[in-house]
């Protein structure tokens, strides 16, 4: 079995509200993913600004930031093997007015209200995913996930636990 | 032999028992008696009578459609049902006279003809409190109900009347005819026109808002856009709060604005008569019937001489659309815009399903959705689109006779129309009332009829 890749999963403010969305898309990270940690936090524009510095200068870029301090957001990092490109391609197009046509049945095209309300992030790659992640979980350790948490969940035995809502290590 | 004779004995007295007679009926010899006898009347309805037709998503509660849970029984599969895929009628509109209905994403608000204090009922998402506090238990706020409940507002007079309703995204605001306007729900971006509060709990918040006057000016008029809010006032000025990264508020920035301010730009020395936003976008119309617009315009729908994707001013349409004509109704949509003119005709631009064709188009300039499509053909010639209304990704239009036409993207059934394929041109919703208006939503649509008899 392939080694386990980390992502990180942001799940924005409107789909948190909707109970039905937020169902939905937390059945899909746990029945396809490893949900290795999870935290709920609410942003200010300051930290929000700070994630997003890629985007600076874009036009979209106030509405972002403005977009994710505006209430809580859900954050996963969840591993599989192919991890990045399958949570990207779960997600679908980032434009939602655009990409549903094109690809009705993903999660963007079913839950998404705008191009900026297209209810989740995912990180696009390796090193992004591991600044994103180091960014929310300043305490996530990658040293210890290679050497001893990603033999554990990948060959087990692990166990859901739904009030972390994360796998956790079957006693 | 003996055979037989165990059939015809068998047979005999069930036959009789069973048999009915068609002529046991007693029948009138004396015509006298016949005129003395009592006449059926059907019952014919009141003009003022209406009825309520809801479909869509109905997981989330927004339909009202909930009954109560009885004993086991065959018919226990209403109680579990996700999605209404034809229009049903709602049994909250037969119990009270339903005067207006607003839909924001995933609830209903509904206004009711009453002198108590229960004037206003929602159903649906309550996670931001948007449709008031529920609670069977203290601390235990309801995030989602199933049926309609009344939302508690500290009226002055129980006099007042609601003349006007509308739902954003996690926000809603009730138009009174003399108190103003009460907002509750969601504040992050100050939609509710009251100081924004950082890290304030929606979930369970008891908060209204009561905004009296703007400037001297009564509120004739509200529109709320997913995350703003749009006031009209007496004299025809439009007043905005809320979010406003794309221009949305059209104050001229792209901050948000948490007390009401007025539009800048074109529209200011104008009389707008209405409003109409549902995604980011807005449109205003002015008692001339000439268009004015701002806010999200990555879809032309704003469409401005140079590329500007974000318009935070009002600015005036009336080249774009000349030789239109008179502008009678507006309705802006996620990436699109709907217009319809004095003659009936309805006119779409932005991006999307238009209604033009079996293909997503993208359009600069209006074009004409034949009226053929709307009913009128050599047989019924008067047909005029009277009313329209814009979802996120589906597109309404009423017509004079009372029918209702919906194309556009079919979200959980959205449409009304029995199944969830997108729908590329207008098709009739087959529903059994004269419809006077209809609320669409992100995935769920609620029409207000008149019954036909």
């Amino acid at each position: 079995m392939q080694k386990l890749e980390l992502t990180l999963a942001i799940i924005k403010p409107h789909a948190i509200k909707n109970p039905i969305a937020l169902s939905y898309i937390r059945n899909v990270l746990r029945n396809k993913f490893v949900v290795v940690k999870t935290k709920r936090v609410s942003l200010d524009k300051e930290s929000a600004s700070k994630f997003y510095e890629e985007h600076v200068g874009k036009f979209f870029y106030n509405r972002l930031i403005t977009f994710m301090a505006s209430g809580a957001i859900d954050l996963h990092v969840i591993a599989h093997c192919n991890a990045i490109e399958l949570w990207r391609r779960i997600l679908g197009p980032t434009s939602v007015y655009k990409g549903q046509f094109k690809e009705p049945n993903c999660l963007r095209s079913i839950f998404g209200l705008s191009d900026t309300r297209n209810v989740a992030h995912g990180s696009d790659s390796l090193e992004s995913a591991a600044r994103e992640i180091k960014f929310f979980f300043p305490d996530f350790s990658f040293y210890k996930w290679h050497n001893d948490d990603e033999e554990l969940y990948r060959k087990g035995p692990i166990i859901f636990n739904n009030y972390l809502f994360q796998h956790v290590r079957r006693l | 032999m003996n055979a037989i004779k165990v059939i015809l004995r068998s047979r005999t007295p069930c036959a009789v028992g069973n048999r009915l007679y068609a002529t046991t009926k007693k029948k009138i010899s004396d015509p006298d008696e016949e005129e003395s006898l009592p006449i059926f009347q059907y019952p014919v309805s009141k003009s003022s009578d209406r009825r309520m037709y809801v479909w869509g998503l109905a997981e989330t509660g927004a339909l009202g459609l909930h009954m109560p849970r009885g004993k086991k029984s065959r018919k226990q599969y209403r109680n579990n049902f996700s999605m209404c895929w034809h229009p049903m009628r709602s049994s909250f509109a037969e119990r009270f006279d339903v005067t207006h209905v607003a839909a924001g994403y995933g609830f209903t608000v509904t206004s009711i003809k009453t002198s108590e204090q229960q004037k206003v009922f929602g159903t649906g998402i309550n996670t931001d409190s948007q449709i008031g506090y529920h609670a069977p238990r203290i601390g235990h706020p309801l995030e989602l109900l199933l049926s309609p409940s009344p939302i508690f507002l500290p009226y002055k007079s129980l006099e007042t009347r609601i003349i006007g309703l509308s739902a954003g995204r996690a926000h809603t605001a009730v138009l009174t005819d003399n108190e103003g306007v009460f907002t509750l729900g969601n504040n992050a971006y100050g939609q509710c026109g009251r100081k924004i509060h950082n890290n304030e709990e929606y979930r369970g918040s008891m908060a209204t808002h009561n905004i009296k006057k703007l400037g001297v000016e009564k509120i004739v008029n509200v529109c709320c856009g997913q995350d703003h809010t749009l006031f009209v006032t007496e004299g025809g000025k439009v007043y905005a709060c809320g979010w406003g990264a794309d221009g949305q508020t059209g104050l001229g920035t792209y901050e948000n604005q948490a007390i009401p301010a007025m539009v800048k730009g074109d529209i200011t020395s104008e009389k707008i008569v209405k409003v109409a936003s549902t995604g980011d976008c807005v449109l205003a119309l002015n008692e001339h019937g000439e268009l004015f617009g701002w806010g999200n315009s990555e879809y032309g729908q704003v469409p401005m001489a140079t590329t500007q994707q974000q318009v935070n001013m009002s600015y005036a349409l009336v080249s774009f659309t000349k030789g239109l004509g008179k502008i009678i109704d507006v309705a802006a949509g996620g990436s699109f815009c709907l217009i319809v003119n004095e003659a009936g005709d309805a006119f779409v631009w932005g991006y999307g399903l238009l209604g033009l064709g079996p293909n997503v188009q993208h359009s600069r300039t209006p074009k004409q959705i034949p009226a053929p499509l709307f009913g009128r053909n050599e047989f019924n010639p008067t047909s005029m689109v009277q009313k329209v209304a814009c979802g996120i990704g589906h597109l309404a239009a009423i017509t004079n006779s009372g029918d209702l036409y919906m194309w556009g993207r079919n979200r959980q059934g959205c449409l009304g129309l029995g199944h969830t394929k997108d729908q590329y041109f207008p098709l009739k919703v087959s529903i059994g009332a004269h419809v006077l208006d209809v609320a669409c939503s992100v995935d769920h649509s609620v029409a207000t009829c008149k019954p036909f008899i």
